[in-house]
């Protein structure tokens, strides 16, 4: 008898991860906190005055990058609901889709900010924060874990403790943070990643806007699956933020929701929040096989991506 | 250029072996992410992996002072519910910058550490297996902390049977003609240097693994078998001694059940020479020889005792 050739196999020994649609950009057409909604219409109006020519350019330049022209090129706006709850959907989405269509702008995909720290039992948040890689200083070689501030997360090593009188009664100059990858100088940044009073965390708005970026990308996996896959609404909006789905597809011509790149159009008072969500996202370790994924589909497209991840974000600052 | 790692093993701190359900848990390193099981030929369970940043002087046996930036793979391991690993590894290869790079750069390379500057592999192959100097890259410190996770999991009672050293194994693949050498230093310590044939791929590291696991399994079956002092005490009390053997050890020997085709050849010299199957068998042949005399001269005093 010849050899047989067996093969033996274990679903549960073997990891799965799902693929993920994906456009070539999505453009965040705005992001609503309580303060602009207390302005009133106007403000929102004014938002979307400035960021329609802002879309028609970035569909523009994807058109020339795709071959064949077939940019895929979806939009989505957030909604603040997790540090300030007010009005309800039933009343706020139909003022804030209004004020799009006067400037002949289609909102695709509407997002709750919750959602990013938690939604249909996934915690997104928890997610992301168990995939932070801290940004090493140089001579750090394994032998003791981290230095960590818990909550925070920064881009170097702070600067050493300074207390007033030292045991041998000398006052140690301060001394400055260093940037770990720094050019000449350095630009120390330390971000607030979470606070908790008793047992309740509040997760902090760059922290929350770094998910929210890593789920415009497509990145994130919970046990494998794709967390908070669009969903179309039947029947009209509730009135209960959270009986709102995380993610809602309102146009159902829309390419996909996740994209290769994003671009978001914000006000230029976002640019320190950019930073620190940068900041986060540069030390964030996105899995293996998602990256591969995602490498392999723009290739087949012929589309260079770039390889960090960081590089793939942009911004209009308006 | 190569690929390097360290593998801690140890008794799991438990008085008994764990069900695959509190694997699951205790292997549970990462929200979202799923502990791997397989359940043939032997409950192997293995935790999500996670990434440590370095960026320290990597180890050379010229002592020249080499940077390596980038970050180490960890993951923990537990197999037939009894023995827990924490392993790290990393691939060394060439950066292309003469200078350090923001830190998304080598995020997006997982488990790739970059060298700044001149380095031969065969320099750092030997510095790494040989007597590392402090202030290098220390995967044992990490593989430690990792292996510690485990044990101080609050699901494990701390009562384990008996009391065994933890063993490391450091490891050194590079890309050649096949050959393995594998070598004991102190009671503790191991290292292997290996050559495969093509590319460096996980599977090297699932080799380096069962490899460590088979050497703990062998070295502490020797240390109990020492302890028993078969011959110097009496009957009873030496199979008493090696009653935790039985009760825990012997039915964990599986060699290469985890290992991929293409690098069974190597577990397969290493049986020829030393021979760990060969020094099992006997050793498992001694346990049950010693057990079977025991329970005959038991047997017999019993038969005399009933006849008077």
């Amino acid at each position: 008898m010849t050899p047989v050739h067996a093969t033996f196999g274990e679903v549960a020994a073997e990891r799965r991860i799902a693929s993920v649609p994906l456009s070539h950009v999505s453009v965040e057409l705005g992001h609503l906190y309580m303060e602009d909604f207390e302005a009133g219409p106007g403000r929102l109006r004014e938002q979307f005055r400035k960021v329609a020519p802002w879309l028609a350019t970035v569909r523009a330049l994807w058109r020339e990058r795709v071959p064949g022209g077939r940019a895929r090129v979806s939009t989505c706006f957030l909604i603040d609901d997790y540090f300030s709850r007010f009005s309800t959907p039933a009343e706020l989405v139909p003022m804030v889709l209004e004020a799009a269509a006067e400037h002949d702008l289609t909102i695709d995909y509407l997002a709750r900010e919750s959602a990013c720290a938690e939604s249909d039992g996934v915690e997104l948040a928890r997610l992301v924060e168990d995939r932070l890689v801290d940004d090493p200083p140089p001579d750090t070689d394994g032998s003791r874990p981290p230095v960590k501030e818990t909550g925070w997360l920064c881009n170097g090593a702070r600067s050493p403790r300074t207390t007033p009188v030292q045991a041998m009664g000398k006052a140690r100059p301060w001394e400055p943070p260093v940037q770990n990858a720094k050019r000449g100088h350095s630009i120390f940044v330390d971000v607030e990643l979470w606070d908790e009073k008793g047992s309740r965390r509040t997760w902090s708005c760059p922290f929350l806007a770094a998910v929210w970026q890593l789920l415009r990308l497509g990145l994130l996996r919970s046990e494998g699956r794709v967390p908070l896959p669009p969903v179309t609404l039947d029947g009209g909006w509730p009135r209960d933020w959270d009986a709102l789905p995380a993610v809602v597809r309102l146009n159902p011509q829309a390419t996909p929701f996740s994209a290769y790149t994003t671009l978001s159009v914000l006000s230029p008072r976002f640019l320190p929040v950019e930073l620190a969500v940068r900041t986060i996202l540069s030390q964030v370790a996105v899995d293996d096989e998602v990256l591969r994924q995602v490498a392999t589909r723009s290739e087949n497209e012929g589309i260079g991506l770039e390889e960090e991840l960081v590089d793939r974000i942009s911004y209009v600052f308006v | 250029m190569l690929a390097m790692g360290e593998v801690h093993t140890g008794l799991l701190q438990n008085s008994g072996e764990i069900s695959e359900s509190t694997c699951r848990q205790v292997l549970g390193l990462m929200a979202g992410e799923t502990v791997r099981v397989s359940r043939r030929p032997i409950p192997h369970a293995l935790s999500p992996e996670r990434l440590t940043g370095v960026d320290c002087a990597l180890p050379s046996a010229s002592r020249s002072r080499i940077r390596g930036v980038g970050t180490v793979v960890s993951r923990c391991a537990v197999t037939g519910g009894r023995v827990a690993q924490g392993s790290s590894y990393v691939r060394v290869v060439r950066s292309e910058a003469d200078r350090r790079l923001p830190w998304s750069h080598y995020l997006s390379r997982p488990g790739v550490v970059e060298v700044l500057g001149k380095a031969k592999a065969a320099d750092l192959a030997e510095g790494f297996v040989g007597d590392p100097a402090p202030g290098c890259l220390d995967m044992g410190a990490i593989s430690g902390r990792f292996l510690d996770l485990v044990q101080a999991s609050p699901l494990l009672d701390r009562r384990a049977p008996f009391r065994i050293p933890r063993t490391s194994l450091r490891w050194v693949a590079e890309t050649g003609e096949p050959s393995i050498r594998f070598t004991l230093h102190t009671e503790q310590e191991r290292t292997l240097r290996l050559t495969h044939p093509g590319p460096f791929t996980p599977a090297v590291v699932d080799l380096c693994e069962d490899l460590a696991t088979h050497d703990w399994l062998l070295t502490s079956l020797l240390i109990i078998v020492e302890r028993a002092r078969i011959g110097a005490t009496p009957g009873a009390q030496a199979v008493a001694r090696l009653a935790p053997a039985i009760d825990h050890l012997l039915h964990l020997w599986m060699p290469a059940a985890r290992v991929e085709e293409w690098l069974r050849p190597f577990w397969e010299s290493l049986e020829r020479q030393p021979g760990f199957t060969r020094q099992w068998r006997s050793l498992v042949d001694r346990v049950r020889d010693q057990i079977a005399t025991s329970t005959l001269a038991l047997l017999s005093a019993a038969t005399e005792a009933g006849r008077r």
